[in-house]
């Protein structure tokens, strides 16, 4: 390829980078909670998120609502699912080795794929609602793509502002810094625990719910998800909630930089080409986590 | 006899084939300090766990004012009013001093951050309320934990060796304010490896030594203990 990479080109691949980045880092932020407080890691986390998608097409496609306005009440839908997986299942695998977890969580991924294969057949379908971009000097904004990045920043700034203002933010972060600690304390942890699930697939779902308007969406679209977060949050620190946020700025820009230089094949690679280094070279996460 | 503050019976506890607590019976009255000292590995750590819901006992029961509470969860039994620290002090390190006192309580948020307060005076830490556990000096961190405790103003307090690490000034003021919480009625079971702390403490001391209770008597008394000399110095 002889390509010339202008100026104007790498600006549009950052804008590009920070929008996707933002989704990245709400979903991520998600995972991030769940593996904190339980030491859980979700591979379900994806597929929630597929879940989240389809509730957004149906509310679209079945009561004609706005996809925008559906976004609270997809997760308001699927923070119920979360909690209702974490009351049956998850719960069962908290304080197990990871290996406990990890089967359950990709057994629970496996079922849900598979059921929404049944329910939703493998077709793609897609919210038809907002395409073409704006434009601005000369940058384009991908429409569907802005207003996602709007929301996710939005979500992900009152998620965070909700674990460092409120009690029960506070009272979770307590309990991703020392569990047995929070417990003799009197923090009801079992109660922490179904609130963070429920709250971290509701991330997921708003992910869901803003990708459905952006590309066409089908069962297996969640894991790809899955293994963004997990990248996120191995970039940013496990445990370190402003890490996620950090780290899925860095994906979305590393991913778009590398589509510039390389095909679109390749520029995939480069992601878990990202994964290695980092755990080859500071495996606790380039913005310090924390050692369990 | 009067209620006792805590009652254990023949409480058992065993990680695989390892019998880390064997049929330990205890009891405390209340407003008295009792210590539980023993070897290494004795079990004194594990009984702590026990008692806090942290492990699961096997065998035995533990009474808590004529309540059982074996098999209640530990944020249930910290509720009914057992406070604990850890051997390794364990502050919630990115809380702020006062979040981490702050986390623990429900309910009346006016009145838990006046005792938050109150009790950050009193270890002489309000100047440091703002900032995160995880920058204090170790002393502080362990006062930060031990004033966490006292939030809920528990009636029973188990210390695990609240000695270990800390400087001389900073232990007579733990000591004294030790004291001070007995003298108020409550009931305090701390394990200490310090013998001159156990000795100018403690009313009462329990021994364990490889999971069971080998004595138990004044200091006096259990320094002349043929089997705790034994347990300590070898046999």
């Amino acid at each position: 390829m002889n390509v010339v990479i202008t100026p104007v080109m790498i600006g549009q691949v950052i804008i590009s980078g920070i929008l996707v980045g933002t989704l990245y880092s709400m979903v991520a932020l998600g995972l991030a909670l769940i593996f904190g407080v339980m030491r859980v890691i979700n591979v379900a986390h994806g597929p929630l998120l597929m879940l989240g998608a389809y509730a957004t097409y149906f509310l679209y496609s079945a009561f004609g609502l706005n996809p925008y306005l559906t976004v609270p009440i997809t997760m308001l839908l699927l923070f119920v699912v979360g909690v209702v997986l974490q009351r049956t299942l998850v719960f069962r695998v908290v304080g197990a080795p990871e290996l406990a977890s990890l089967l359950l969580t990709f057994g629970i991924s496996i079922a849900l794929v598979n059921l929404a294969q049944l329910a939703f057949t493998s077709d793609l379908r897609a919210v038809e609602y907002l395409t073409g971009s704006y434009i601005v000097g000369p940058f384009a904004f991908s429409k569907s793509r802005l207003i996602a990045f709007v929301f996710a920043a939005a979500v992900s700034g009152l998620a965070f502002l909700f674990l460092q203002r409120t009690k029960l933010g506070k009272a979770i972060r307590a309990t991703s810094q020392s569990r047995e600690v929070a417990m003799v304390c009197g923090i009801d942890v079992d109660r922490i625990h179904l609130f963070t699930f429920g709250l971290a697939t509701a991330l997921a779902a708003a992910g869901g719910a803003l990708i459905a308007v952006i590309v066409a969406i089908q069962p297996e679209m969640g894991g790809v998800w899955t293994f963004k977060s997990f990248l996120v949050i191995v970039l940013g620190g496990a445990g370190n909630y402003p890490g996620a946020l950090l780290g899925g700025m860095l994906l979305g820009l590393v991913e778009q930089l590398a589509s510039l230089f390389l095909t679109t094949q390749l520029s995939e690679v480069v992601a878990y080409l990202l994964l290695v280094l980092v755990l080859l070279v500071r495996p606790t996460g380039l913005f310090g986590g924390r050692q369990t | 006899m009067a209620t006792a503050a805590l009652e254990i019976e023949g409480l058992r506890k065993s990680f695989g084939g390892v019998l880390a607590v064997n049929g330990v019976s205890l009891r405390l009255e209340p407003g008295r300090i009792y210590g539980l000292i023993g070897p290494n590995g004795s079990g004194k750590t594990t009984l702590f766990n026990c008692i806090t819901g942290l492990e699961r006992r096997d065998e035995g029961r533990v009474f808590f004012n004529g309540q059982p509470i074996d098999g209640l969860k530990p944020y249930q039994i910290a509720r009914q009013g057992i406070g604990r620290t850890f051997q390794v002090i364990r502050v919630f390190p990115e809380l702020t001093a006062l979040e981490n006192l702050l986390v623990v309580t429900q309910g009346d948020r006016a009145a838990a951050m006046e005792r938050a307060l109150e009790l950050l005076r009193f270890v002489k830490l309000e100047g440091l309320k703002g900032e995160f556990a995880g920058n204090l000096s170790y002393g502080q961190q362990k006062l930060v934990e031990f004033v966490r405790m006292l939030m809920r103003d528990p009636s029973l307090i188990l210390l695990d060796e609240p000695a270990a690490g800390v400087n001389r000034t900073l232990l007579n003021d733990l000591l004294d304010a030790v004291r001070r919480l007995r003298d108020q009625g409550k009931t305090v079971l701390l394990v200490e490896h310090d013998m001159k702390v156990v000795m100018g403490l403690c009313e009462t001391v329990f021994v364990l030594d490889h999971g069971e209770k080998i004595a138990e008597g004044s200091p006096g008394a259990i320094q002349m203990d043929e089997r705790v000399i034994e347990a300590y110095f070898g046999r």
